[in-house]
């Protein structure tokens, strides 16, 4: 029994041969065009601009690492949207450096080999990241990025991120976000020295790195924290407000996403815990005045950040906002759209400056961007001439307001706060 | 499945392979040199998803060794691969960047990280032992959630959020990192450097996993997991046994670990979640509960075909590119990883290795002799 | 004092929702021996339906539809999956309603997109007060309703034919299909047993303090585990019991974190866990499972 069955599993097996054959020949034919080794760095292109990776005469390829699919699916939509927005507008204007821009976009769903695979492929394709969602995946290809010198505007204001002139941070970082907030709230709010300051805070980059604002803010005014740490699938802060009502808090930051907000904003005015709550730029979407937890938003909650809010009446925001509307009329207005469009705009800020310096290699572009200061995007002054600082400690102070577009109003124009300046990192 | 009554009896199978090598053999070397040409040929993009599919394949083998061939459903895979991926950093690093470091050889590091992850399912297997089907599955799945716990709360050892860098491998004087090395007038970066470790790794693990398969343990691994009380009644040391596998597949997880963090070049707790360790269940189920083969086959499809979707979205249809509404990439890449496990379930009780063993002829639909020992 | 009550109300009230889930994950694994990990697509789809219809057909339809809905889809995975499996190894339709359910779960979040969806409950931020004590409204309406149903379910499950058929096949499926029992129908309504318990579940978990559906909520579902396990898989008491000890824990580990800060902080979710990992330990059956005899 057992012997012809053994000669008969030894015959050749053409079907694996044939796939191995096919596989040979994709191997033949991807040898002849990737592994050439020609980096043609400084060569001269149209209009006598050097150009390295990425740049064509006819286009300009930008990478963008984002996620849609993820934990970070509302940011990323709007911040991708946004840009998209942005390229199509360039475009429209012919361009720039006689160049159309062109964004690859590729979606990691907040998974770190997607996120790592993503880097892989682009980076030899295009000049530069206008997008890179989750600090943690940047950190993982600093390295990389480095060395490839390709500029990466990340969509993540981990202040761990900060030092690097080829990794710049758009807006202040939640630490200094946080610091102002807290300073917003001592200001206006009747915060005081001696005072108990709730903070309930994200594990991973963006909690902890907020946490350390508030940390630095209570060693400074003699306040002290009282930490919740909470993971982003806990949607219901009951326990949270239990814990931070008996700790008798007098003000509460949170820096979460917008529903662990809404949650703790609901319960505390339901029960009775009536506080001054503020949020970091993350912990606030539009949607949320559809909810239950509306009135309680608006009643008590304000939130801290980099940029003017969508719905301002300045000339920058109310253009951007009929644009995308315009542009996306079944999707909300939120900060994400802010974020994505400065970040395109400044990296199109660069190209612009680049191009006069005749100049749009990698480190062509770095360059540029490091001589950009004083400059305003239409949402808030930037200035990029220290890699080790965020472009901005500006924060504006909004709240939520059912009546405004975009679903927010501004409280307090954008200020920087005495600690913000002090405070290091 | 019948196997039990066809399998050739274990003296049958020796004179087998004394024989001549058959075509079959040209065919595996074949496909091995073409895996030793690659690096010159293919991009970095290719090397990085290939590199994962072997870290993948190497964890999926030991995965496939305690859930396959023993019957322990475990959901707790990710939490050794994190120990073996954390332990080499920690082993390795110097403790230049503030984090707690030996500072030992790199290799000696993995070798170390390989113990480590043996000795963590060591350690849990008191309670393994205990428990069976559904329950020791659930109660692996605490492992995880441990495990994420302390990824992010122990920052000395671990660097919390921010994960910590890897150290690059070095042995015999060869680091691998992105100094560059030109061989052949093909520049040599890390990627091109680890696919040959990862090689290596992949088929010293796949060999001795086939080996224990083969022998006797594997014969009484497989007892175990079709009838518990009898393989004992029969005289199988049943708890040793159990034990002993549960730390070996840790050790193949714990390498795995190791490799992946070599290729990612920072370990980043959020990797090692209850998604990786179903992605694990996934790949021996679809390629094939109980072989090595399954194993390497499932691992290779469920990591590749996420990158290739995305790779290749501009030119799918029905795929629209991120950003523009529609279905992305990414959730196609679900969409199909989803229904390829329900398909395989559902038409291929085998995996896709049987789907190979079954060409030939409609008649001989039998197993080979080979797949129906590894089984 | 008062703040131990709160936190102990308030983990007996998200108990008694867990309950609600592991209760339809208890009543699958009686039927038909597998570990539903599709049980988060189940919840999700509840919870989308109502979400979705409340504007229309008002808030108490859109509930019975999404019950309704959910059950249907239950039943719709033991049909068109569970059913057609030939083999016999549990492990493996396990691992195959992991499929299902990342079918299920993509597709729904794919339309519910970054949208929170308010389910539109009658209760909204209404809370009760007693002394120093708040509960919301929503909450005694979940312990409330998840105390009818299970009560509902236990006695269904003592007294209907129905009950008795499901008791049968779950002792020895063989000797229940040779007394006339049909095994097919009873798995297929515990799929949609199962599938209505979750989309109570759904509402509960999304309504106020919760902002409403999202793509997240679905997450959720985890907590059944540990409640399922550490009650015993195969008992519906334990599942009670088990959703009651994973709430409470929770809740008392959330908001005492700032006394354990020695086990590092956001204990909440890992809690249970290690309730469960210590439940095991004593008992590898769990509180109230039976153990496994065997027969060679």
């Amino acid at each position: 029994m057992t012997t012809p069955r053994a000669h008969r599993s030894r015959r050749p097996h053409k079907a694996t041969a044939a796939a191995l054959a096919a596989l040979l020949a994709i191997a033949g034919a991807a040898g002849c065009s990737s592994k050439a080794k020609d980096k043609d760095s400084g060569k001269a292109g149209a209009g006598g601009v050097k150009t390295d990776v990425g740049v064509t005469d006819k286009t300009i390829k930008l990478g963008v690492l984002t996620d849609m699919t993820g934990v970070y699916a509302t940011l990323g939509k709007s911040v991708t949207q946004a840009q998209q927005l942005y390229v199509k507008q360039a475009n429209a204007e012919g361009g720039i450096c006689g160049r159309k821009l062109e964004l690859v976009v590729r979606d990691h769903g907040y998974d770190p080999q997607k996120a790592v695979a993503g880097y892989s492929e682009l980076e030899p394709d295009v000049l530069g990241f206008a997008q890179f969602i989750g600090s943690p995946f940047v950190a993982a290809v600093k390295q990389r990025i480095t060395t490839d010198k390709a500029l990466v505007l990340p969509q993540a204001w981990s202040a761990s991120l900060l030092g690097s002139e080829y990794i710049r941070v758009l807006g202040s970082t939640y630490d200094i976000e946080t610091i102002n907030a807290i300073d917003f709230l001592m200001k206006e709010k009747g915060l005081k020295k001696g005072d108990k300051l709730g903070h309930v805070y994200f594990e991973g980059d963006y909690g902890e790195n907020a946490l350390a604002g508030s940390k630095y803010m209570a060693e400074q005014n003699g306040l002290t924290v009282v930490e919740q740490k909470i993971k982003p699938t806990d949607n219901d802060m009951t326990a949270q407000v239990a814990a931070l009502k008996k700790a008798g808090v007098k003000a509460i930051v949170i820096s979460a996403g917008p529903r662990q907000a809404a949650s703790l904003v609901g319960v505390a005015a339901a029960t009775g815990l009536t506080v001054p709550i503020i949020g970091n730029n993350s912990a606030y979407a539009p949607q949320l005045l559809g909810t239950q937890a509306a009135p309680a938003l608006e009643k008590m909650y304000y939130i801290s950040t980099p940029s003017l809010p969508i719905g301002d009446d300045a000339e920058g925001p109310s253009k951007l906002a009929a644009d995308y509307a315009a542009a996306y009329p079944k999707d909300s207005l939120d900060n994400g759209v802010v974020a994505g469009w400065t970040a395109a705009e400044t990296f199109g800020e660069a190209l612009k400056r680049a191009c006069e310096a005749k100049d749009l290699t990698r480190e062509g572009v770095d360059k540029a961007l490091l001589g950009i200061k004083d400059w305003n995007a239409g949402f808030g002054v930037h200035d990029f001439t220290d890699p080790s600082a965020p472009s901005s400690l500006e924060s504006v102070i909004i709240k939520p307001d059912k009546a405004a577009k975009g679903g927010s109003s501004v409280v307090r124009e954008a200020e920087i706060s005495d600690a913000a300046k002090s405070f290091k990192r | 499945m019948s196997d039990v009554l066809t399998k050739p009896a274990p003296e049958a199978a020796t004179p087998r392979t004394r024989k001549l090598p058959g075509p079959r053999v040209y065919v595996w070397l074949a496909g091995f040199v073409l895996l030793l040409v690659l690096p010159f040929y293919l991009e970095r993009f290719w090397l990085q998803a290939g590199l994962f599919a072997m870290a993948a394949a190497i964890g999926a083998i030991g995965l496939n060794l305690l859930t396959g061939a023993t019957g322990q459903l475990s959901m707790g895979h990710a939490f050794f691969l994190a120990v073996g991926a954390y332990g080499y950093c920690a082993f390795a690093g110097d403790g230049a960047d503030g984090l707690t470091g030996l500072g030992l050889p790199t290799w000696l590091a993995a070798v170390l990280a390989v113990g480590l992850a043996g000795v963590a399912g060591g350690v849990f297997s008191p309670i393994a032992g205990r428990l069976r089907g559904a329950y020791l599955g659930i109660a692996t799945l605490a492992l995880i959630f441990i495990g994420q716990h302390v990824l992010f709360n122990a920052h000395d050892l671990t660097g919390g959020f921010n994960g910590r860098d890897v150290p690059p491998f070095s042995i015999f004087g060869l680091t691998f990192d992105d100094s560059e090395l030109l061989v052949a007038a093909v520049p040599f970066g890390t990627a091109e450097k680890l696919w040959y470790l990862g090689l290596v790794l992949l088929l010293a693990g796949g060999l001795f996993a086939r080996g224990v398969l083969r022998g006797r343990p594997g014969r009484a691994m497989n007892a175990i997991r079709d009838h518990q009380i009898a393989a004992g009644v029969m005289g199988v040391p049943v708890a040793r046994y159990r034990a002993a596998v549960f730390v070996l597949s840790s050790m193949y997880a714990g390498l795995a670990g190791v490799l992946l963090a070599l290729v990612f070049q920072r370990t980043v707790p959020e990797y090692f979640g209850m998604v990786l360790s179903l992605e694990y269940l996934a790949m021996i189920v679809i390629g094939g509960l109980g072989s090595v083969s399954g194993a390497v086959v499932g691992a290779v499809f469920v990591s590749l075909l996420p990158q290739i979707l995305t790779r290749y979205s501009d030119s799918l249809p029905l795929v629209s590119e991120a950003g523009t509404g529609g279905v992305s990439p990414g959730e196609a890449a679900k969409y199909l990883y989803g229904a390829a496990l329900v398909a395989v379930v559902l038409f291929l009780p085998g995996g896709l290795v049987r789907l190979a063993a079954r060409r030939p002829k409609a008649s001989s639909a039998q197993p080979s002799g080979t797949e129906g020992n590894d089984r | 004092m008062s703040t131990f009550v709160e936190l102990l109300l308030n983990g007996v009230s998200m108990g008694s929702v867990y309950a609600l889930i592991a209760l339809g994950f208890v009543v699958i694994f009686k039927a038909t021996e597998v570990v539903n990990f599709a049980h988060a697509s189940l919840l999700l789809a509840g919870g989308y339906v109502t979400a979705v219809l409340h504007d229309d057909i008002g808030f108490w339809p859109a509930l019975l539809v999404g019950i309704a809905g959910a059950a249907l889809v239950g039943a719709a995975i033991e049909f068109l999956v569970m059913r057609r499996y030939r083999g016999h190894d549990h492990s493996v339709l396990a691992i195959a309603t992991i499929g299902v359910d990342i079918l299920l779960v993509t597709d729904l979040t794919r339309r519910i997109g970054t949208d929170v969806l308010a389910v539109g409950d009658p209760w909204g931020d209404a809370v009760l007060e007693i002394g120093p004590l708040t509960i919301a409204h929503t909450r005694i309406a979940a312990f409330l309703a998840a105390g009818l149903l299970i009560t509902a379910f236990l006695l269904a499950f003592r007294y209907t034919s129905w009950g008795v058929a499901m008791r049968a096949a779950a002792e020895n499926a063989e000797t229940a299909a040779l007394m006339g029992i049909r095994l097919g129908r009873v798995s297929l309504g515990a799929w949609a047993v199962a599938g209505g318990l979750a989309a109570v579940a759904a509402l509960f978990l999304t309504v106020f303090p919760t902002p409403g559906l999202e793509r997240a909520t679905s997450l959720a579902a985890l907590k059944a585990f540990p409640a399922a396990i550490l009650g015993g898989l195969d008992s519906t008491t334990g599942a009670l019991v088990g959703g009651l000890v994973v709430g409470i824990t929770e809740s008392l580990a959330t908001g005492y974190q700032s006394d354990l800060t020695f086990l590092g902080r956001g204990l909440g979710e890992l809690a249970p866990y290690l309730v469960m990992v210590a439940i095991l330990l004593v008992r590898p059956a769990g509180l109230f499972g039976t153990k496994e005899l065997a027969r060679v």
